[in-house]
């Protein structure tokens, strides 16, 4: 037992609770007890430590910085001494009852101190008039953690909840009250609720009352994996090894545990504490597990993690152990881009001491190039708290800064080799893993979603209609790990990517809904090493899109028709609608950096091709959020500035055009401010808009699904009007003051006023629906001259559509002969507008002219006629 | 006159009439268009929002066929700003939607041929039949709430405060006096008439007895052949 004999045990205190705590350089080891004294340990020393009197009795907290530790104590005083000289340097704050917990920001400027009082205290190290209260919890608190950024700070109370306070503004402000994770504690009670921030800052841990260590994700809420420690009784303490690698936990049944982080198994117990061990803490840097019990006793256990595990500690900063790593949850994009560093799963080496720095980089020229919202906060580190390269010995920097080979790939994009942005390929309809659980498909069929398994080994597939009645829901278990899926009315599509270590290839299954023989669902490989970026399901045909920028049609049992290359690549989606397939890949690189995207139309029925590589419009900076075909069979796309745009004339080769058909930023809901909220879009059917509303900052639905929502076409023309927003405001006020008074004159005279108002704004609603209408009507005309036979009843539409919108330039003509007879050239202007489609317009134009006694304009009027009628006649 | 009913709407009728509002539901099974006496019902898609009167909409909730789409005015939100309101302006109710604009030439619409309690009615009024139709969704449909149980504590928050003013407005009632009652929904004007009746009823007998002296008086007066021209006067300067 070599190893058992290098750890003895050191009588630090008079036996009672005695805690502890490293300076982030590692080189001090400092703890206090219940006596009124506290040791300073050096690293790698077996020397006598120093010993700092004038400290106060009972001590339950303590925390360090390289220059100054800081202690809490029973009586209620936060102390803070220097290192340099172990002098008591300023009592940083007093309380009314005991303190029970300190935790210092990583910068080492802000310490937050939890007591038995309800307020936290955050505290400014250097200027003790500056404090902040957080005051949202209605108990005591046990615990606070600071995060690695030190602007959020995870505040464990003794009602059994966690509440997480962001401290980077002025105010501090309450962003989450997480519940059902840690244990509802006494304040005094031995056991530890604390909350661990995973180093990576992307996840926080908590011992649960189930003696477990529950991971939870720091942004979306949603647990993540836990550590199942087995322990006998609760967790005293637990501490993440500084990268992130290791978590070591200790209970009061006198066991002490390591855990791998990433695979949440247990490494080595240590089952030989004599007393309950109430503080631990790693090395910064070394193979060394410091830990204090509640006999005052201190241990500083080197080479703790056994040498087969030794490497994990060396490794660099590691991801927190998510169900789903959000970085990898998006879809595999066929060649990697490289400037896109998140889908590397290896993290560079990081180079934390430079960041904020004067010759940062990135400080000079920002983030632009990062372009990952996932990753911006991962890992914002400018202090050293202990996973960052170390300062060394002699106080330098070591080399660690100096690591030009692995440069890191944020770095790179700012170098002489550019690369474009490549347009990330997905699936539209389909959401990014949120905890352990996404929608594979969500239209207005139905809906697909797929949980995964704590195995890791299969996903559970369930399939849901709107429609209960014509369709059943149906739910399977999937050991392909299906990522991709479709679903219409005639069936539902699945694919899943080549599996490399099983060497399976990429896959699509289709399963139809109903037949007439038996089931007909099949399966089909694609050749090997060829991975899928989008499938699209229309009710005849089947679309892939592989990462060989292939183009794969099959119909819908599973017979081949078409392969061939697309033009634009890599592929970045497609859609499909009875025989047209719409696909969309990154074309040329633009001049901001980023592809243009390219769409292709075709029917590959008739093997025709509508347009062949056209732009798809966006604005810059902008992406494009989905693709899908309406329910008339007209392709529409939403781009994540909130735009609804449709393709116009597009059975014409090099016609067609983007319309915008919904701003949904010029909502009127979202207009007033009061709500901010975002539209996930999910389909065109109707003539509406059909998404889900997502409240806050959500991009993507979640479960419970929300519910659909629709909008009506509004084509962009003005911003919803401001002004008649606050006129309306008055009329309401001064309906008001009727009532006080009870006056008819006055309510007639507010109705009359109402009037005014609603005929100044009238003229927006009729300009809006002219231009809608028209839009609509071109659509239409052209989806029916490409049917051979349309039906009397969309016949019938075209022409309503058609009427419709001669009936709006007629009450725009009555507005302005109203207006008077300056106005007469823009009324003559609408009458040219007229289509005529029914003959009589021109007729019913001059009798409004006439009713508002405009005869001039009648009269022009008429003449138009005439020199209309002759040069029909002249055609003719 | 045998029926022993108060006079006026009892509350289940005044529910029963409330039942023809439209109200949007989000159907789960699909429906051919129905051609009724009271008109055509739309054909229902699922998950298309469709407008449908509120007894068929209870129908098919019930039978969990759809799912009933809550006006914005049941939300919590708005009902907090209407409670608000009501609160701050001490006389006088929340004003009700405002009507439409319709053409001149067009017949005035009123509810229920007023979309006033679907998905896109105004967030910001009480339509007429607040009340019973807040507390039918809320029976048949909790469900759909996001929050049923605030939304039911505002109701009952609403009813009281405007039940106070109704019966406050009962103390200037005698011959003459007026409360104004816009805003007032279907199923108080119900309520409110018992005891309003009531109190006028009783007012007008007090009232009864004192005129039937004046009139006696008047007579004899006449019968004696004074003129009672100056009091006669006086009494018309205290009717207006």
């Amino acid at each position: 037992m070599a190893l058992q004999q290098r750890i003895r045990s050191r009588q630090a205190h008079a036996p009672g609770a005695t805690f502890l705590t490293y300076t982030p350089n590692g080189k001090k080891l400092i703890t206090v007890g219940i006596d009124n004294f506290c040791r300073i340990y050096s690293t790698g020393s077996d020397d006598e430590p120093i010993t700092v009197d004038d400290v106060q009795e009972n001590n339950t907290a303590i925390v360090a910085s390289n220059g100054f530790f800081i202690a809490g104590s029973e009586d209620g005083t936060v102390c803070k001494y220097s290192l340099e000289n172990k002098k008591l340097e300023d009592i940083l704050v007093r309380t009314s009852l005991p303190v029970r917990d300190v935790a210092m920001s990583p910068d080492g400027n802000w310490v937050a101190v939890a007591s038995d009082e309800l307020v936290v205290k955050v505290v400014n190290t250097k200027d003790t008039q500056q404090v902040q209260y957080l005051r949202e919890q209605l108990r005591s608190v046990k615990h606070v953690a600071f995060d690695n950024s030190g602007s959020h700070l995870a505040v464990s109370c003794t009602d059994g909840s966690i509440y997480m306070y962001s401290l980077s503004s002025e105010q501090p402000n309450m962003i989450k009250k997480v519940d059902g994770i840690i244990k509802s504690l006494e304040s005094d009670a031995e056991a530890s609720s604390k909350v661990l921030w995973h180093p990576d800052g992307r996840a926080f841990a908590a011992p649960t009352a189930g003696r477990d260590i529950q991971v939870m994700s720091f942004s979306d809420w949603e647990r993540q994996r836990a550590f199942k420690t087995g322990h006998s009784a609760d967790i005293t303490a637990a501490a993440w090894s500084p990268n992130g690698a290791l978590l070591a936990t200790t209970s009061s049944d006198l066991d002490l545990c390591l855990w791998d982080a990433k695979t949440q198994k247990l490494i080595k117990r240590f089952d030989d504490l004599k007393a309950t061990v109430l503080a631990l803490t790693w090395h910064p840097t070394e193979n060394i597990l410091s830990y204090t019990n509640n006999d005052g006793e201190l241990f500083i256990h080197t080479d703790i993690v056994p040498g087969e595990h030794a490497a994990l500690l060396a490794k660099p900063l590691q991801p927190a152990p998510f169900f789903h790593d959000p970085s990898e949850g998006r879809p595999a994009n066929a060649p990697k881009p490289t400037t896109n560093g998140a889908t590397s799963h290896e993290i560079p080496h990081r180079r934390a001491l430079r960041l904020g720095s004067p010759d940062s980089l990135d400080d000079i020229l920002g983030d632009a190039l990062d372009g990952d919202e996932d990753m911006e906060d991962f890992v914002v580190d400018d202090d050293g708290a202990g996973y960052a390269p170390a300062i060394n010995g002699h106080g330098k920097r070591t080399n660690g800064h100096l690591d030009p080979i692995t440069g890191t790939l944020k770095r790179r994009a700012h170098g002489p080799s550019f690369e474009p942005q490549i347009h990330e390929a997905f699936q539209p309809g389909s959401t990014p893993w949120r905890g352990n659980r996404r929608y594979l498909c969500l239209n207005l069929t139905g809906f697909i979603w797929t949980v995964s398994q704590e195995t890791g080994t299969h996903n559970t597939v369930t399939v849901e209609f709107y429609d209960r009645e014509y369709h059943r829901d149906f739910h399977f278990t999937d050991p392909f790990l299906y990522d991709k899926a479709c679903l219409n009315d005639t069936g539902a599509l699945f694919s899943c990517q080549p599996n490399t270590s099983e060497n399976t290839p990429a896959m699509i299954y289709y399963r139809p809904h109903e037949t007439w023989t038996s089931r007909t669902d099949w399966r089909t490989h694609l050749p090997a090493g060829e991975s899928i970026t989008a499938i699209a399901l229309s009710s005849s045909y089947i679309v892939v899109t592989t990462s060989t920028n292939y183009l794969r049609v099959y119909t819908l049992f599973g017979i081949p028709l078409r392969v061939y290359r697309q033009k634009a690549s890599p592929a970045v989606t497609c859609a499909a609608f009875h025989d047209t397939v719409l696909t969309i890949g990154n074309g040329p690189v633009s001049s901001s950096g980023t592809c243009t995207l390219l769409y292709t139309l075709e029917n590959v029925k008739t093997d025709e091709v509508y347009q062949a590589s056209d732009m798809v419009s966006l604005p810059p900076g902008a992406e494009l959020r989905s693709v899908f075909f309406s329910d008339e069979g007209d392709p529409y796309i939403y781009d994540s500035s909130g735009v609804l745009l449709t393709l116009l004339h597009w059975r014409v080769m090099g016609q067609a055009k983007w319309v915008p058909m919904l701003d949904t930023r010029l909502l009127e809901r979202s207009m007033g401010g009061k709500v901010e909220e975002s539209y996930w879009p999910v389909a065109v059917a109707g003539g509406k808009f059909h998404c889900i509303i997502l409240k806050g900052a959500e991009q993507y639905p979640y479960f419970p699904r929300g519910i659909l929502s629709e909008f009506g076409f509004v084509i962009p023309l003005s911003s919803p009007n401001v002004q008649t927003k606050s006129g309306k405001k008055n009329k309401s006020k001064r309906r008001d003051v009727d009532q006080d008074g009870a006056e008819m004159d006055a309510m007639s005279d507010a109705e009359a006023e109402d009037e005014d108002v609603v005929k100044a704004q009238t003229a927006d609603p009729l300009l809006q629906s002219l231009i809608l209408s028209s839009t609509l009507a071109t659509q239409l005309s052209s989806t029916l001259s490409s049917i051979p036979h349309p039906t009397s009843a969309q016949r019938k539409a075209l022409q309503d559509l058609e009427v419709g919108i001669d009936r709006t330039l007629l009450q725009l003509l009555g507005q302005e002969c109203l207006a008077g007879e300056d106005r007469g050239m823009k009324a003559l202007e609408i009458v040219t507008l007229m289509r005529d489609a029914n003959g009589k317009m021109y007729d019913l134009a001059r009798k409004v002219a006439q009713r508002y006694g405009r005869e001039v304009l009648g009269e022009k009027i008429r003449e138009m006629e005439e020199r209309r009628m002759l040069g029909v006649e002249d055609e003719e | 006159m045998a029926l022993p009913l108060p006079p006026g709407l009892t509350p289940p009728e005044v529910a029963f009439l409330c039942e023809m509002e439209l109200v949007t539901v989000v159907p789960r099974q699909r429906l051919e268009g129905l051609a009724l006496l009271g008109g055509q019902l739309p054909p229902l898609n699922p998950p298309h929002r469709t407008p449908l009167p509120l007894w068929l909409a209870l129908l098919l909730k019930r039978q969990r066929r759809a799912n009933i789409v809550p006006p914005p005015w049941l939300s919590p939100y708005s009902l907090e700003a209407i409670l608000d309101h009501e609160i701050k302006h001490e006389d006088g109710f929340s004003p009700p939607p405002r009507l439409p604009h319709l053409p001149s030439n067009s017949l005035p619409f009123s509810p229920p041929f007023l979309p006033s309690s679907t998905a896109d009615a105004a967030a910001d009024a009480l339509p007429y039949h607040w009340l019973e139709l807040g507390e039918m969704l809320l029976e048949a449909a909790a469900d759909d709430f996001e929050d049923p149980d605030n939304v039911r504590k505002l109701l009952r928050d609403l009813r009281e405060v405007r039940m106070a003013k109704l019966r406050k407005g009962v103390e200037v009632l005698h011959a003459g006096g007026a409360i104004k009652m816009n805003g007032v929904g279907g199923m108080e004007v119900g309520e409110g008439r018992a005891f309003v009746g009531g109190v006028i009823d009783g007012l007008r007998k007090i009232a009864a007895s004192r005129e039937q002296q004046r009139k006696d008086r008047d007579r004899e007066e006449r019968e004696n052949g004074y003129p009672g021209t100056a009091e006669d006067s006086d009494d018309d300067m205290d009717m207006q």
